[in-house]
């Protein structure tokens, strides 16, 4: 890699920590003008720059605010970088994740933070909201085919409403991967309600989706031959 | 002494007997709703139904106080957003906010005649009528949201984060738009009978903004409201209060109130002998799950650390064990005496 390179990518790590918008847009097009691959750009500079963030954030230094702010340069530098991305590394997207706060609950702003976390990694993420209809779960799992479906909720009365979409989706499509986060969820819920994993925060929760969604391709890949 | 003696001598930081075991929110419980027939989705429209079931958690169990409402929507309703109380639904959901009203930027409209739009003029019945059942023995209290939480109901959250950053002088000017209303509607709930009014501020605490921005945008707003509020006051905030508790102090409440991610006994150092703090059970993860020997453990450790009244961190959860809310009054009665 060329120095210049190399300094243009510090500089776009940089401009998303310092949730500096108009930098990062003005190195995205300067990026491309300079006819470098826009998907490195992308992983290495926007998504590096965001994995700082998580780290700050889980360090008290960054707070919600603050997150959302740099996560809104990143979109502007992806807004600017995704037109570009070569044909051959557009099909393979991470995977495809419904996520939602559910039905009775608006507790969002955990729900947001790993939505988050799953666009920088590459994930087609579909957010339905919060204060989510049980069963409109099951209708956009059915309609995106989504590999992943993640459910967040905050209450213990709202608690329950995940293990009715959970039994609705086993019904629907059994292969399907379910996540389940918030406060009160822990590895005891996961097993109670048939569920296949949950994580602590955002970066936990990227991290077992990749596994997850990871198992479930070569589960798929296998019956294919 | 009465249970509201009890209460108003701790929030006044004057003599009392023992320490009380109370709350500044919700109250209600499965228990009550049960033995009275009333179901928790038709209480938030009816005033003597929630008056009843904030009164029944002093009479099964002898929790001392009347609480009414039981959700945070009462202000933002009264401004104009419309409520879903999930009329129907078997399980217990809170009331939420349907639409959003403004946009940052946007200048509020505060109807004129506010106190009595919406849920307010039925919310000042309930609080006379729990008067009224308890009979001067028990205190009554009452709520409202502390104005950047309030402002986290009336517009999309994340724009309001956001904005909090990038115009903070356009959140600035809604935040102090909404002291008066909210004072308004405190003193209107102390004139309807409620001894006491607890601002809750639980959309900003350390998990959600950093202390920087409390200092700059919360605090100064919540100081404003508190002074007008003439009635005691509970300033309580859920979350992560630990780097916050001298701001919170300063607010001017009588006393604070905070949930179980607040170090006490650090928080009791840190402000001195001469506050009033309020809490500090975990509402759910002991009151709710935990054994009636960990309720007693719970309320035995919030005392050594420096409580002045025993308080679960937000809301009493309706689905309580009856036998943990027994252990909770007991544990009190046993640790709590002043000798
Ligand atoms: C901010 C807040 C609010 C805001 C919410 C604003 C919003 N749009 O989100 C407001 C003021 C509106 C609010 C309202 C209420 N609240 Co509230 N609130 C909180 C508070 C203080 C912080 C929550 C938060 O945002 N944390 C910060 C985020 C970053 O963390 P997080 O949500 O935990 O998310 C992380 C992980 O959990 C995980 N995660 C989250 N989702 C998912 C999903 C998946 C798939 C995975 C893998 C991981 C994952 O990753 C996230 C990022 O790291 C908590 C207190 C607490 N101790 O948590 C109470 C709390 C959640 N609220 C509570 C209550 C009772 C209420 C009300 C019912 C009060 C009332 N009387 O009406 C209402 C709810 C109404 C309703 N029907 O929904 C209680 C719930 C108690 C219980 N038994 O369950 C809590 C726990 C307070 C307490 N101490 O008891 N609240």
């Amino acid at each position: 890699m060329t120095e210049d390179k190399k300094q243009l990518l510090e500089e776009i790590r940089k401009a998303v920590i310092e949730f500096d918008e108009d930098r990062v847009k003005e190195l995205a097009n300067k990026w491309i003008e300079l006819g470098y691959d826009a998907n490195e750009a992308i992983f290495e500079g926007l998504a590096a720059g965001m994995e700082v963030v998580g780290d700050l954030f889980a360090k008290n230094e960054y707070f919600v605010p603050e997150v959302l702010m740099c996560a809104d340069a990143l979109y502007a530098g992806l807004d600017i970088l995704r037109p570009h991305i070569k044909a051959e590394d557009k099909t393979e997207t991470k995977g495809v994740v419904v996520i939602g706060t559910v039905e009775g609950d608006v507790h969002d702003i955990g729900k947001n933070l790993v939505k988050l976390m799953f666009e920088v990694a590459g994930f087609e993420v579909h957010d339905l909201g919060k204060d989510v209809p049980l069963e409109k779960f099951v209708e956009e799992q059915l309609k995106t085919d989504a590999d992943l479906v993640c459910l967040s909720a905050m209450m213990t009365t709202t608690m329950p409403g995940m293990k009715k979409v959970i039994e609705m989706l086993r019904e629907r499509n059994p292969n399907v991967k379910i996540m389940i986060g918030g406060a009160p969820v822990s590895e005891k819920t996961v097993e109670m309600y048939g569920a296949d994993a949950t994580g602590k925060d955002a970066a936990s929760a990227l991290e077992e989706a990749i596994k997850m969604v990871a198992s479930l391709r070569e589960m798929k890949r296998k019956k294919e031959i | 002494m009465t249970p509201k003696e009890r209460v108003m001598n701790t929030l006044e930081k004057k003599e009392v007997d023992r320490v009380p075991v109370f709350s500044g929110m919700g109250n209600v419980t499965v228990a009550g709703m049960q033995k009275y027939g009333i179901d928790f989705a038709s209480s938030h429209a009816n005033a003597e139904q929630m008056a009843t079931l904030a009164c029944s958690t002093y009479e099964l169990f002898g929790f001392e106080c009347a609480v009414v409402p039981f959700d945070l929507c009462v202000e933002a309703e009264a401004l104009g957003c419309e409520v879903n109380f999930y009329a129907g639904k078997q399980n217990i959901l809170y009331p939420t906010i349907k639409s959003k009203i403004l946009k940052v930027g946007e200048e509020l409209q505060v109807p004129e005649n506010l106190l009595e739009r919406g849920r307010i003029p039925l919310v000042k019945e309930a609080i006379s009528l729990c008067k009224e059942k308890l009979n001067g023995e028990v205190a009554v209290g009452s709520y409202i949201l502390g104005p950047f939480t309030l402002a986290g109901q009336i517009l999309d959250l994340n724009d309001l984060l956001k904005s909090s950053f990038k115009k903070p002088n356009d959140v600035k000017a809604l935040l102090s738009q909404l002291v008066e209303p909210l004072v308004d509607i405190a003193n209107a709930f102390h004139e309807a009978g409620a001894d006491y009014i607890t601002v809750r501020e639980m959309g900003a605490p350390s998990d959600v903004i950093s202390p920087r921005m409390f200092k700059m945008l919360v605090q100064p707003y919540l100081k404003e409201t508190i002074a007008g509020i003439k009635a005691p006051t509970i300033l309580h905030m859920c979350g992560d209060t630990n780097m916050l508790v001298e701001m919170l102090y300063e607010c001017g409440a009588n006393a604070i109130s905070v949930e179980q991610k607040n170090d006490v006994a650090a928080t009791r150092q840190k402000l001195g002998e001469e506050a009033v703090i309020l809490g500090n059970l975990d509402a759910y993860g002991v009151i709710v799950k935990g054994t009636p020997e960990e309720v007693e453990q719970s309320v035995k450790q919030a005392i050594e650390a420096g409580v002045d009244g025993v308080m679960p961190g937000c809301d009493i959860w309706p689905e309580v064990p009856e036998d943990n809310m027994h252990a909770l009054i007991k544990a009190v009665e046993k640790y709590g005496a002043k000798s």
